[in-house]
This record gives C-alpha cells, structure tokens and sequence, in this order.
C-alpha cells in the first residue's frame, strides 16, 4: 500500500517523514491559492532530495485561473517528467490531453462525485436496500465509464472515506484507486465566505470578490443536532473527518493512503 | 435571448407560452423509481413537486408545446448513476425520446460517453453540474457531443463573457431567476431535502439549517486561538443559511450584458413552484427581453428599469445577497455615490 502526504504549504512539508514514499501538493478547490512557480520549484528540490515520487493536485478554474495553472503545468513536465496531476476540472484535463505533456492524469475526488453529508447517516437504515446501495456506491461501477476513463489515460481516481462505507466490488481493476485521510471534502463554492471575514462592511456580500486570504488564518466548525459530525469549513470549502478505516482498505481495493495533515487549502 | 422555463404539466404549457416563454425543461419521476429511491431522484430536483409522474402526460406536454413552437428538454442531471440504475436511467432516456423532447440536460460526463458510444441522435445540454468554469471545459464537453453548455451560477459577468467569446459555436445558458445556490452545484455532494415539512430538520437542504458556529484562527506565530462568536469573521459565517432561502434572487440587470454577448437562453429555477409564481417569473422577464430587443436601452437606462420591475413584481428591493451577479449592484452603488460627492 503506498503512502503519500497531501500538503498545500511550503512550511508543511515537515510532515513528510520517512513514512512516505509519495508527495502530493497544491489544492483542490481555490486557483488563488495555486502555488507560484518558486514554490512549486522549492518542492521539486525537496522532492528531489528525498526521491519521492510527485503528484500535483489542481483546482478547478476560471480562464484567468487556466492561464497561469497551464504555464505551471509546462514548468512541472520540464523539472519533473512522470509527475501525477490531479485534475478536478475537466478543462485542466482538457489541456493535458491536447498538449500531450509527459505527465499522469489523475481524476481527482471532485469529478467522482457521492452524495457524502453526515446527515444521511440518520437514515441509512430506513431507506430501501437500492438507495443504500446507491450511497455506497460510486460512478466507477459503470463499465462505460471506466472504459471512457481508461480511453482517455485516466488510471487513477482519487477518493473520500465517506461515513457511510464504499463498496468497490465489481469496479475495474485497471482503475487505480486512492484513499484521502481523514478530511472529506462536502461542497465547495466561490462565495467565499472567509474571503473579507474581517471587515463588517462586507458581511452580507456574497459573490466573486477579492480577498486577502483570510482562509490562510481561519477555519470555522458549525454544529447542528440532524449532523451526525461537526462540518469544518476552511476558506471555501466544507469538510468533515473520517479517521475510521474503511473496509475497501482492508480488502486491498485501494492502493495508495493520502494522509492530510491539515486541511489542505 | 430565449426564456427557458421550467414545466411541471400539461396545463402549465399554453399559459407559460401566452407569458413569453419559448423553451421549456422538465423531470419526470415514476412510481418504480420512487419505490426504489424515494430520497434519490433521477434529477436535480428532489423526489416529489416539479415532476411529471407518466410518460403519457410527458408526450402530450411535449406535443402540445410543439404546437405552439415551443421546444422542450428533459433533465438527467444527476451527477452520477450507478451501475445498478442505469437500465432504469437508460428506460427514462428512451422513454422520453419517444415522447418527443428536444434535447437531454446531463451532467454525468459518463451518461455523456455511453450515449456518444451508441449514437444517440438526441441533443445534449450540459447541465450547470458540468461546472463549465472555463473554456477548454466547454471544448471537453464539446468533444463529448454537447452543443449546449449551462453556465455554473459561480460565474462572473466578465467569466461568462469570456468562455463565450471562446467557444462562439457553442449555445449557452445562464440561471437569471429563482435558488442562487450558496455551492457549486456540481461540487455540492449534500444531500438535498430529504423529507417532509413535518420533520424540519430532515426537509430542509442542509445549506438551509441554522449552525451553532465556531471559529479558531492562527496568529502571526502560528498560535491557535478561539474566535468571538461576535466577531465578524464568525458572524459572516451566518448568511450560509440564507442564501439559499428562495427569496426572489435575481439576474435580470446583467441581461443587457447577456444580450450584447449572445447568451442563447434565460433559465428561470422553479420546477415545484405554482403555475403562478412561474407566470409572473416569465412575464417580468419578457418586458425587460423586449425592452432589450425593441427599446434598445443603455445599459444604467436598462439597469432602472429591470430594478423598478422586480420591486413592482415582487414587493421587495434588490438585496445583494439575492442578487445573481452582484458586481451590477456594486457598480450601481459606485455610480450612485459618486453623483452625492459630486453634487
């Protein structure tokens, strides 16, 4: 089983101790918080040193966004050939796919999408044995799209410990699959609301604004009885923990841990 | 521009048209379906309101709407489907072909791929679960046989222009009433309202639900300390509950934006919603359409009179967090401002 460590800061990589062989780094959710091209080299060098293997994980983007993470992505198949990028905005792939980079697509977790709010854990045992099974199961059954993936090079997907248990029986063994530890991610949103936190002039502003990276000192938890765990949002991104195992390890259906640290954002 | 309104009946169809809506979408849900997933729908919108329920009623709907020259789409946006239902998704798809409709709305870039596979002669709309946030994401869907995008409600006026300008072949939509969803509806993994009314804190969307919220933040030093709850950052935390409150959020400003770049279709968010509210969704927005086209009005001109309508249409005032795109509303209060220093 590999193990990688999934960091979104420079100063995290003190978390990658001889325990990984793999590093990943970036963030899925915000293309303001895409690493600059020093710091990705920093990381190269660090990845270098210690002979890791690299994986880049990316958000999704706007066209601004696109611009600077292409030239990024250029830069990275220089220093590092054979380097994962974990896409999760079909344009990033888009732009792998037609400038042919020597780079490894990776799907990240979230284009594979399962319904995940703790609050489903209230029924589980009341809905029909169809619906159950649906919350367990995620897209990859389907053959068509395993073939479609596999088509288009895509031999990995990325995947949260959802409470509610995932079944991968059936799935396609030419798929290989990742387990994040122990931050899932819910839902994401570009109304940021810890951009301008601070400033109570802004607090009923809700929409695409600039920010001062307010995300980088807060992070909120928010409780409601009907939640079976506390939902963590860090900048704009709604997480809860899951530390428990699932069984999907224990039976070798992934091959590779992503342990977070922190919330990588 | 054409107003692309949600339809939930037979009845609704000659009424909306007679209002000024020229397409229409829909779902349709099914005893069998609900037997087997009572909380998971087959669209977007949740089992219950804002579904026809026969395949019978969906031919006729779709019949009568061609009549009038009206095209209609049948949503299967979805995320995704599993294995286990796709010979019943698949049943909904043929189903619906034989009743007529125009084109498909799907988000599922798998669904996408199985129908490219069998050549399915049937238009595809991507879905705004199809998070199309840029242009090469348009291109993807593209090359999947998609002729019609549905931009994400994320966008910015400015965003949609420019994947507009750069995908010129491609039809689009943009959302400009009803449900300005707080999360990126293709990213959003909870689960929508699962119950009745009966049992609140089961029935409301869980971006709907009051939070008891708590804040940390780091210092300079990399010290973690507890926020006030008073604080501002942690207040700002509040307003997630009430996005999503379907209190009339709007888009109509920007159509004059909308119009000069070619955005092909206005969608109205309302399947469930009485027949009435939807008239009064579709009529409103066919007097600013045709102020647009006839009229031809400048843009701070046109800006008035959309805001005079949605006071007059919903007895409320624009409020920023109800606004689709609110660098309109930013604009319009720099402007204002400016003429009080001025003055």
């Amino acid at each position: 089983m590999e193990q990688a460590v999934f960091i979104s800061k420079i100063e995290h990589l003190k978390y990658c101790d001889e325990n990984f062989t793999r590093l990943y780094f970036g963030n899925e959710f915000c293309e303001r918080l895409i690493p600059s091209r020093q710091e990705l080299q920093k990381v190269l060098s660090f990845v270098k040193k210690r002979k890791l293997s690299f994986t880049f994980v990316t958000p999704y983007v706007t066209n601004q966004g696109l611009r600077g993470l292409e030239k990024l992505l250029v830069f990275l198949a220089e220093k590092c050939p054979q380097s994962e990028i974990v896409f999760n905005d079909w344009g990033v792939f888009h732009f792998l796919r037609e400038k042919a980079l020597p780079v490894i697509p990776v799907l990240g977790r979230l284009l594979l999408k399962m319904k995940r709010g703790p609050r489903i854990m209230n029924i589980l045992d009341k809905v029909p044995d169809e619906t159950r099974r649906y919350y367990q199961t995620p897209g990859l059954t389907v053959p068509e799209i395993c073939t479609f993936l596999k088509h288009n090079r895509i031999f990995r997907v990325e995947l949260d410990n959802l409470l509610q248990g995932m079944d991968l029986d059936g799935t396609d063994n030419g798929i290989h699959r990742s387990l994040y530890l122990p931050f899932a991610f819910i839902s994401t949103t570009r109304f940021c609301l810890t951009a301008n936190c601070e400033d109570e002039t802004k607090k009923e502003y809700v929409g695409v604004f600039p920010c001062n990276k307010e995300c980088q000192r807060y992070t909120f938890t928010l409780f409601n009885p009907v939640m079976t765990l506390p939902l963590v949002r860090k900048g704009n991104t709604m997480f809860f923990m899951n530390e428990t195992l699932p069984e999907a390890v224990a039976k070798r259906q992934v091959d590779r841990i992503v342990i977070e640290p922190e919330i990588p954002l | 521009m054409k107003i692309l309104s949600p339809l939930d009946s037979i009845e609704e169809v000659e009424q909306l048209s007679a209002a000024g809506a020229e397409e229409f979408y829909c779902g349709l849900l099914e005893e069998e379906w609900y037997a087997k997933y009572p909380v998971i729908s087959i669209n977007r919108r949740p089992a219950g309101k804002g579904h026809f329920r026969r395949f019978d009623d969906l031919k006729e709907a779709v019949s009568l709407s061609h009549d009038l020259g009206r095209k209609v789409f049948f949503t299967v946006n979805e995320h995704y489907y599993t294995l286990e239902q796709m010979p019943l998704v698949m049943k909904y798809i043929d189903s619906a072909l034989e009743a007529g409709i125009d084109a498909l709305i799907v988000t599922d870039y798998g669904l996408m791929a199985y129908l490219k596979e069998k050549r399915y002669q049937i238009p595809i709309h991507v879905s705004t679960g199809g998070t199309v946030f840029n242009w090469r994401s348009a291109a993807f869907y593209k090359e999947l046989g998609a002729e019609r995008i549905t931009f994400p409600r994320h966008l910015t006026i400015k965003e949609i222009q420019e994947i507009i300008y750069a995908m010129p072949a491609m039809e689009t939509t943009i959302f400009i009433l009803n449900s300005r969803c707080i999360n990126v509806d293709g990213f959003c993994t909870f689960q929508h309202g699962l119950a009745r009314k009966e049992i609140f804190p089961m029935f409301r969307n869980a971006c709907m639900l009051p939070y008891d919220v708590a804040g940390v933040a780091v210092d300079a030093q990399g010290e973690l300390s507890a926020v006030s709850p008073a604080a501002p950052a942690v207040q700002r935390q509040k307003i997630w509950e009430t996005i999503h409150v379907d209190d009339h959020p709007c888009g109509a400003c920007a159509l004059h934006e909308f119009n000069t770049m070619g955005i092909t279709s206005l969608k109205i968010v309302g399947r469930g919603n009485p027949l009435e509210r939807k008239l009064k969704d579709v009529s409103s927005l066919k007097t600013l359409v045709d102020c647009l086209h006839h009229a031809k009005p400048a843009k701070k001109k046109f800006r008035l009179t959309a805001r005079t309508l949605y006071a007059q249409t919903y007895s409320r005032t624009c409020r920023m967090h109800m606004c689709y795109y609110p660098s309109v509303m930013i604009d319009n209060d720099q402007k204002n401002s400016g003429r009080k220093r001025g003055q």
